[in-house]
């Protein structure tokens, strides 16, 4: 491209300023991201080459020369996916609770977001108290949550404990009549049964959808009010504005929190299989690194996979200029 | 509503100096009130607010509730865990498991590192990201959109994955071999070292040692044993300077754009800038300022909101993290808060209460660990919402 400017400009003298400022920006840009690029050749690279390397090795730190490393070719995947009793068994099951959680993140974050950018009363309050969680409780608390007992304790409100030890007040709705509920209705137990699992799990689900609602609510923010107002004098519903104007307006948006619910829940560390890699670290560097990246590997197949389907259904709005 | 009584004039009813009251002939009050409330819209409106503030309150509460737990139960006895007319507020106040967190577990000690700590990598982040973010954001180069496809990456592979390797990455750190060069160990190429080559070129690499085996500074630490300690402490061999166990790991990861998250910061603010105006660097390019400078004068004063909310999540991720911190300062004697969620040697019990009793204490010292998060989420939360907002205008 950059040849095709140069010699347009041999023949007219005037475009050779617009060239040299766009290569100018262009190298501007560069400059801008060179923390970056310095970042992944230097540390990220060597990184994930050492991290791939390692997984077929065994390691022994030594005290003075570093560490030794022994080629033993396929032998620390094989032992994680065929020898440990534990790990594919971990992952089916954590793989399984992903399929559950990811939907319900988006639906619920969305669906929040979308309540939040609604003007009503103590919008403020609730925004405020909504992304509580993004900040508080990650990390070291996501692992003190982890072993807390005092909160369903609690939470057991006296009286209603009937001494059987499975109080049915400690979900937050008694989801049995609800089954029945539906179950009478014929509508299918597995759509039920998800719903219900879903509000039981609803703190969790809360918990890990801050980051996805704040994307949303920017994404809600974009679309323009002369929209709406168009809409609403078109006499459509906000039923129909909804799935007309802001699905599509923010299906962009859908895609992004799709792949970052995705990584994020894949990569927490209060996830089932992570914690067990996590656990496997103390007793093996090496085995663990090959969990690791059968883990990994998995990751970016789903990845790839949702995004495959999201990209589908995007709507890219044509800029006017 | 009141159309017939539009064309009527007003009656004076009273008039002062400077005051007048004027009513209209208006349709009673009664009748009114009726045209405005009993009608199907506001009756849907009214339902639907309702609808709405139930189900926020009631996440809210979702929200809330466990902090409330923590609270209550962090300022109950020993003699409240095994009442069971005990539930949410404490028969017995007492401050003792405060009182024993603070004093053993060093609170104040772990509450200072991990501020530092987090302080100054949550504002390298901030700043580099903005800049990263700004490259991407705002210049058109080849490669653009693939070197973006590799911040993304970044975030996509599970830091677990990358954890042994880096940590043996910062405890041998060397780039390219320029240690190993300079510390007399030559310079190794496809498994080939060059010393191999002879003894003259062995002796002329050999000569080349001219780092320290140690580096040294900061206060020195007494500690009653012989061992020698000082605050910051870094071995150099030929296989690297070994960095674990100091904070440098963690800047180098900020200063790259490699920390936890930073994938997403990346993406947040280039959003954030796709949506500042073109016309806003254009006249200050006119102006006959370079991009750097347009970028430190123009753009980074009109995103401060964004760069707060960012600086928020940097703070905030960073002190609550264990992750990074753990594998990078593994076996360091640095107090950190994280390693602060432990039981006080003076609370250890065995009583009927046991488990509860610990669960509370754990719930103190995770209280006191996002104390200041709280403190500084409620000066910055508007940030956070403002940032976000603003992020998507012209996008």
């Amino acid at each position: 491209m950059t040849n095709n400017v140069a010699m347009d400009s041999a023949k007219k003298p005037k475009r050779r300023k617009i060239a040299s400022l766009d290569r100018r920006k262009a190298r501007a840009g560069w400059f801008f991201i060179l923390p970056f690029i310095i970042g992944f050749i230097v540390i990220y690279l060597p990184m994930v080459y050492e991290s791939i390397k390692l997984s077929f090795h065994s390691l022994k730190i030594t005290a003075a020369a570093g560490y030794e490393l022994e080629f033993v070719g396929w032998e620390n995947y094989s032992y994680a996916l065929g020898t440990d009793p534990d790990f594919v068994e971990t992952l089916v099951t954590g793989l399984g609770q992903l399929a559950f959680d990811v939907p319900a993140i988006l639906i619920f974050s969305l669906f929040m977001a979308v309540m939040l950018n609604q003007k009503a009363a103590g919008r403020g309050a609730f925004r405020a108290i909504f992304f509580i969680p993004v900040i508080l409780s990650t990390g070291i608390m996501e692992s003190i949550a982890a072993k807390d007992i005092m909160n369903s304790y609690m939470e057991g409100t006296g009286g209603i404990d009937d001494g059987s030890g499975q109080s049915t007040a400690n979900d937050l709705i008694s989801t049995m009549d609800m089954e029945k509920l539906f179950a009478n209705m014929k509508v299918g137990t597995g759509l039920v049964k998800y719903v219900t699992s879903a509000i039981n799990n609803i703190y969790n689900i809360v918990n890990r959808a801050g980051v996805q609602m704040l994307i949303f609510l920017s994404g809600l923010q974009s679309i323009s009010p002369a929209v709406y107002e168009s809409c609403k004098i078109d006499g459509a519903t906000a039923w129909e504005t909804f799935w007309k104007i802001t699905f599509p307006m923010i299906s962009p948006m859908i895609l992004v929190n799709g792949v970052y619910t995705v990584i994020d829940s894949f990569t927490t560390g209060n996830n089932a299989v992570m914690s067990f890699i996590s656990d496997y670290y103390n007793k093996d560097k090496v085995i663990s690194s090959a969990m690791a990246w059968v883990y990994f590997l998995i990751v970016i197949a789903v990845v790839a996979l949702i995004a495959a389907i999201l990209s589908a259904f995007v709507f890219y709005q044509r800029k006017n200029d | 509503m009141n159309a017939q009584n539009i064309e009527k004039k007003p009656v004076v009813k009273r008039e002062t100096k400077n005051k007048i009251r004027v009513d209209f002939d208006r349709s009673p009050l009664k009748e009114r009130l009726k045209a405005k409330f009993l009608n199907f819209h506001f009756l849907a409106k009214v339902v639907l607010a309702i609808f709405r503030m139930v189900l926020m309150i009631g996440i809210s509460y979702i929200i809330i509730f466990p902090f409330l737990t923590k609270i209550s139960g962090s300022f109950m006895a020993m003699q409240d865990f095994v009442d069971v007319t005990v539930r949410l507020i404490p028969k017995n106040f007492s401050l003792d498991i405060y009182r024993a967190v603070i004093d053993e577990l060093a609170y104040w000690e772990c509450l200072l590192n991990t501020f530092t700590l987090s302080f100054c990598c949550a504002i390298i982040q901030t700043f580099i990201c903005c800049l990263i973010a700004y490259g991407f954001a705002k210049f058109k180069f080849r490669g653009r959109g693939f070197l973006f496809m590799l911040v993304m990456l970044t975030m996509i592979v599970p830091h677990q994955t990358l954890r042994t390797s880096m940590f043996l990455e910062f405890r041998y750190f060397d780039v390219f071999g320029i240690v190993r060069l300079l510390k007399g160990g030559g310079i190794e190429l496809f498994g080939h070292n060059i010393t191999e080559l002879g003894e003259g070129v062995k002796e002329f690499f050999e000569g080349l040692n001219v780092l320290p085996d140690e580096i040294k500074w900061g206060a020195y630490i007494p500690d009653g044993s012989k061992l020698e300690k000082y605050r910051v402490q870094m071995q150099i061999t030929q296989a690297g300077i070994s960095l674990t166990e100091t904070y440098a790991p963690m800047f180098l990861l900020s200063l790259t754009g490699l920390a936890f998250k930073n994938g997403l910061y990346i993406f947040l603010l280039r959003q954030f800038f796709r949506g500042v105006p073109d016309e806003l660097e254009e006249s200050a390019y006119m102006d006959g300022s370079g991009p750097l400078r347009t970028f430190f004068q123009v753009i980074l004063p009109v995103s401060i909101p964004m760069m707060i909310t960012v600086f928020l999540f940097a703070f905030c991720w960073q002190w609550t993290d264990a992750f990074y911190t753990g594998t990078l300062m593994p076996t360091s004697d640095t107090k950190m808060l994280y390693k602060m969620v432990e039981i006080p040697k003076s609370l250890e019990t065995e009583y009927a209460g046991q488990g509860l009793y610990y669960s509370a204490i754990r719930n103190t010292c995770g209280l006191l660990i996002i104390l200041p998060l709280v403190v500084l989420y409620a000066f910055c939360q508007r940030f956070l919402v403002q940032g976000i907002e603003h992020s998507g205008i012209a996008n």
